[in-house]
């Protein structure tokens, strides 16, 4: 076996599989418990509305029902969840914070919203029983167009705030008013951008256990985060922390929703165990989750991008409306993520972007992979595009002409990013990325030859490139406990949760480079508060980097250990020796070797006397908390197909060129790159939450949201580029979030090449029939036709409006 | 109040009183324990819930238990029987060879992460092999678009079923 | 959703109008009628039983206030029906115009749906209530034909015992 690093960078194939493809990974829905009784929640149709009263009289007496709850049961249980995430300190920022009720009191705010909880001996039962339950609910109009929620008179979602407004701030760099003046072009549009549910295949679920005789509350929850449910809910039930063990086993997906915390039912599930004295377990069902877990949705932009005659940007200005649902736990992270997303890989001496939250009667908004930055990607690109088209200028070339060059980094673009310090760019080299990309995509014969050849045989493809800068790794911070056992096993110990990333493979592989052995005898744990007990989780792209870099210093620590003792035990210096195989070897010398496992016993004696200031066992805690997030970059390519008749658009090659640093193992990062495309694909042309004027869903179910399939997603082509980040000793930077940020706007340029500049695609979703309006000029909406009189603009204080 | 049912279910008879409107998905997870088949939407879009009804793909979770009464039943724990319980798995270097093939061409090409999706998919590709020996990426991706993944993007399932269906050949 | 239309009828505009209100005739003709009374002369009560697509009974508890009433011609009523499948709620304007020897009824109801039946059952909410007018109007048709044939001396009454109308569909694809 050889010795030094090599598992980092390898594609080891994963530890967790055989459990999973074989159905014996334990998830949420999987836990079994004697006396286990089943939640069902009454939840309001209305999506605004007095909650006037509520009858569960006829709920209690139904047979099977062991008890039903509303907001008057719980007494003092009852009080809104905690504000998650506090606002940047952004100078004359409005905030509005307003979090969710377990149980709905005195008002409901969106369709969905949780009236009463039954409790019953089977799930069929309780759902039966939320039929008996009468609701008097008195209808309001409801809240649902954003600039409608802030017109005067507009019915209000919190009538405490006076208006809608969740939030409002504003971030500026430079003075970009006063170098418009100066501009050879000002490309303006209103660009609009929805989102939808992250559809996780598996929904969510909390089963609880109250154990009298130990007095220990153990919790099984689909959370991205179980230390800070296992805090929260310590502090809300009475408990001491170490009382309350949280577990997230397997879970079937996270895409963010899963680690907005304290949602009604992960609150009121352990409530009730303790209070009924028997295991609780709810399960969400697919048309609950629409309703009942977090999402995301649409922001409207008015943007506008000033540029010079050679196609260097001067600034952006960008005023947007983002709506937050009825109420704003998560704070400010989405827009923030936007605002600083936006300025992607560029140059951007001038900005000023202001953005206001708005309330509406709709679920909670957090969020979904991507979190934001998809909207400003999409504003970007499609600025950079009108302003290409507008000088004559090749897409590729604009965006080269205004990359950060290779030697601007650390970069600080003055503006405050959702960690709470200023956006800085830690590394990256955007001009090799995207050589790559016009490379692998074949962007010159593209555009030369095939395209022309193509268009003359009456086809419309084409082709869309976009760049994108990803920020991730962010702190607070993450730890990780690395121990060999004496059998020789070693086992890693860490505080974020797994939704399929591959934790339990990656981070073994960081392991074994360090102390010299087979992943496979790396034993991974994660999710599990009683393993390990302080953390965050797993979202904004960051477990690899946080997570990661501690279970490798953990490791690192281990390993001097290790060291120390092996020099005593084999009569050597340190550093003669060397770790492989499972065994510390003396260099050129085989028969002078001692095995970990041996060495962990002997760290650990029974008897004797030990080195005052020595530590028994192998074994070391560490903690990594960067001192900044770091920024990853890409590349997205695509060349499609429109149908002119049916207005489908079918992607004939998608490529993705990729730079999250230092990859640990490439076969994972090219999964959720693949995966993320996937998602980017969805969101660009099928994925829409479709709501009526009073708030309703009007497709809660896969018949009607649709989620794309193996006939939608072509195989991406996938390259990395390595610029390592000199914030964290592994050099890496996250991926998670990758391959769902540009896709929406790679596709959008690709259709309008496509269609040769017959549209411009301003609004995403597209689908079909909003293109087939766009080039029919119906109501459609989403962009406009563009008549060669409308790009006529006055040189020097043009504007390029398009109406 | 309950229906008398027995049914074969992963090779051994199964008898249980049930309510007629107990759903197969709930009946096999939680009353018969078999929790590797799961639910992902309840109204037969997703595909996850996917067992083998007297050897047919079908949605465990848009059938009722009576209707299986008297016919047999394979889920995603009869591939690969010898693992059945089997404890020492969470690393699973050793003893993944006691894997199907097709679970061992999944593992190979990556085609699983968060793993929720890939019982139903094993058990859609299982007929679907046995009646294409060697099919193309549009056949299996054809075969494949009823059952949703969130995480893969499908390609390494397909690259999956290309390969397990090429070294079926081999062994042949 | 919008639901408008007009219909003929053969019978005068105040036999019509009587039918209209009669709770026995409502129950009989409207689809999924289950239940209804008159609570006090400007107010019905009742219960209403409908399938959607994969909801294939959804029961609605109804209430409907009448107002604007100018007897024989037109009234407006507030529609509101809850149950847990959903809620639809609205107003229907209903005017009656003699024609002849006829009526014809002009009628325009606006409604919001909302909850599991507008969540899962969006595409089909048009068809759907498209075809309950229909069943109901032809039901509500032949309630007419036959109260006038009964009416008639020496009557065409398809039965001695009254010439009941058949009772109404289910309206459910």
């Amino acid at each position: 076996m050889r010795a030094g690093p090599h598992w980092l960078g390898e594609r080891v194939r994963r530890l967790e599989d055989a459990k999973l493809l074989t159905g014996r990974a334990l998830f949420t829905d999987d836990v079994d418990l004697p006396g286990m009784l089943h939640a069902a929640f009454l939840r309001s149709d209305d999506a605004h509305g007095v909650l006037r009263g509520v009858d569960v009289s006829a709920a209690r007496a139904r047979p099977g029902v062991v008890a039903v709850f509303t907001a008057d049961d719980l007494g003092d249980y009852w009080r809104p969840g905690p504000a998650l995430v506090p606002p940047p300190p952004i100078p004359g920022l409005v905030f509005n914070s307003a979090t969710q009720v377990p149980l709905a009191r005195g008002k409901v705010r969106h369709a969905g919203e949780a009236i009463a909880l039954v409790v019953a001996e089977s799930r069929y039962l309780a759902e039966d029983a939320l039929g008996d339950i009468a609701v008097d609910v008195a209808p309001l109009p409801a809240v649902t167009d954003l600039e409608a929620a802030l017109a005067e008179g507009a019915p209000l979602v919190h009538e405490g705030f006076g208006s809608n407004v969740a939030a409002h701030a504003r971030q500026v760099k430079g003075d970009y008013a006063a170098a418009r003046g100066g501009a050879y072009r000002v490309i303006r549009r209103r660009f609009r951008y929805d989102r939808g549910a992250a559809a996780a295949i598996e929904n969510r679920g909390v089963v609880a256990a109250w154990d009298a005789k130990s007095e220990e509350l153990t919790v099984w929850d689909t959370t991205q985060a179980p230390i800070p449910i296992r805090n929260g809910l310590a502090g809300m039930l009475g408990l001491r922390e170490s009382q309350v063990r949280v577990v997230a086993p397997f879970i079937g997906g996270g895409f963010g929703p899963k680690i907005m915390m304290f949602y009604p039912e992960e609150v009121l599930v352990p409530w009730a165990a303790l209070r009924l004295g028997r295991p609780v377990k709810w399960i969400e069902d697919r048309q609950e989750n629409f309703y009942a877990t977090t999402q995301e949705r649409l922001q409207i932009h008015d943007a506008e991008l000033a540029v010079a005659e050679d196609g260097a940007i001067i600034g952006v200005h960008d005023v947007f409306l983002f709506d937050t649902g009825a109420y704003d736990p998560y704070g400010l992270t989405i827009p923030i993520n936007s605002q600083c997303t936006l300025l992607g890989p560029y140059a951007v001496p001038h900005y000023d972007s202001t953005f206001t939250a708005v309330f509406t009667n709709r679920p909670i908004v957090t969020p979904v992979r991507g979190a934001g930055r998809q909207h400003g990607v999409f504003v970007m690109e499609r600025l950079l595009d009108l302003a290409a088209r507008e000088l004559g200028m090749d897409r590729v070339e604009i965006r080269r002409r205004n990359f950060l060059p290779p030697d601007a980094f650390p970069h600080d673009h003055q503006i405050l990013f959702q960690d709470f310090a200023p956006l800085t760019y830690d590394s990256g080299n955007y001009g090799a990325a995207m050589d790559r990309a016009v490379a692998a995509i074949g962007y010159e014969e593209f555009v030369r030859t095939e395209q022309p050849k193509l268009r003359a045989a009456g086809r419309r493809v084409g082709l869309g490139i976009v760049s994108y800068i990803e920020g991730t790794g962010i702190g607070p911070y993450e730890g990780a406990r690395v121990t060999i056992e004496p059998s020789g096993a070693v086992r890693v110990a860490t505080g974020v949760g797994t939704q399929g990333q591959g934790h339990f493979t990656t981070f073994a592989q960081l392991v074994s480079d360090v102390l010299g052995m087979d992943p496979s005898k790396v034993q991974v744990i994660t999710g599990d508060t009683r393993e390990f007990h302080w953390g965050t989780g797993t979202f904004a792209s960051r477990g690899a980097v946080v997570a990661g870099n501690a279970v490798h210093e953990a490791a690192v620590r281990v390993r001097a250990k290790v060291l120390k003792l092996a020099a005593d035990a084999l009569g050597a210096d340190e550093r003669e020796l060397v770790l492989a195989c499972g065994s510390v070897q003396v260099r050129g010398d085989p028969g002078r070797a001692v095995r970990l496992g041996d060495l962990a016993a002997k760290a650990n004696p029974l008897r004797g006397a030990v080195t005052p200031g020595t530590e028994p066992g192998l074994e070391a805690t560490a903690y990594f908390g960067p001192a900044r997030g770091n920024a990853a970059n890409g590349v997205h390519a695509a060349i499609v197909e429109v149908d002119p008749e049916t207005c489908q658009v079918a992607i004939r090659r998608y490529v993705v060129v990729h730079d999250c640093g230092t990859p640990i193992n490439p076969m994972v990062v090219e999964g959720q790159v693949q995966g993320g495309v996937a998602m980017g694909i969805g969101n660009a042309f099928y994925e829409e939450l479709v709501w009526g004027e009073n708030g309703q869903l009007m497709n809660a179910s896969f018949m009607d949201y649709l989620l794309p399939t193996a006939l939608d997603v072509p195989a991406v082509q996938i390259e990395h580029t390595v610029t390592p980040s000199p914030l964290n000793p592994l050099g890496t930077k996250g991926v998670g979030e990758a391959g769902a940020i540009p896709a929406a706007a790679a596709l959008a340029q690709a259709v309008e090449d496509a269609l040769g500049g017959a549209v411009e695609v301003l609004e995403i979703p597209l689908s079909p029939n909003r293109l087939f309006d766009l080039l029919h000029g119906g109501a459609g909406g989403g962009g406009h036709a563009v008549s060669p009189a409308a790009r006529e603009t006055a040189a020097g204080r043009g504007t390029g409006v398009a109406e | 109040m309950g229906i008398p049912v027995s049914l074969t279910v992963n090779g051994a008879g199964v008898a249980r009183e049930v309510e007629p409107r107990l759903l197969l998905s709930d009946f096999l997870r939680h009353d018969l324990g078999l929790t590797g088949t799961h639910v992902g939407c309840e109204h037969g879009v997703c595909g996850a819930c996917t067992v083998l009804l007297d050897g047919e793909a079908v949605r465990s979770c848009l059938l009722f238990a009576v209707q299986a009464h008297g016919h047999t039943v394979a889920t995603v724990e009869s591939l690969a029987p010898d693992l059945g319980g089997a404890t020492g798995a969470a690393a699973a270097g050793p003893g993944h060879g006691a894997l199907h093939p097709l679970q061992e061409a999944f593992r190979e090409a990556h085609a699983l992460q968060c793993g929720f999706c890939t019982p139903g998919i094993l058990m859609t590709l299982v007929p679907f092999l046995a009646e294409h020996a060697s099919p193309g990426e549009a056949e299996i991706r054809e075969a494949l678009s009823g059952n949703l993944c969130r995480c893969t993007g499908y390609k390494n399932i397909v690259d999956a079923v290309v390969l397990a269906a090429r070294r079926a050949a081999e062994a042949a | 959703m919008i639901v408008e239309g007009r219909h003929a009828f053969p019978g005068a505009r105040d036999v019509i109008w009587g039918l209209l209100l009669d709770p026995a005739v409502i129950a009989k003709t409207m689809p999924g009628t289950e239940a209804m009374v008159r609570a006090a002369p400007d107010r019905y009560e009742g219960k209403m039983r409908v399938g959607v697509g994969a909801i294939t009974a959804a029961e609605f508890d109804v209430a409907v206030t009448l107002a604007d009433v100018v007897e024989p011609e037109r009234y407006t009523m507030q529609i509101d029906g809850r149950g847990r499948f959903g809620f639809t709620r609205g107003s229907a304007e209903v005017r009656l115009e003699a024609d002849g020897a006829g009526t014809v009824m002009h009628f325009k109801a606006d409604l919001q749906v909302g909850g599991k039946i507008a969540a899962v059952g969006q595409r089909l909410l048009d068809s759907i209530s498209k075809l309950m007018t229909k069943q109901g109007l032809d039901a509500l048709a032949r309630e007419v034909e036959a109260r006038l044939a009964a009416a008639r001396p020496g009557g065409a009454g398809p039965a001695p015992g009254g010439g009941v109308a058949p009772g109404p569909e289910r309206g459910a694809p």
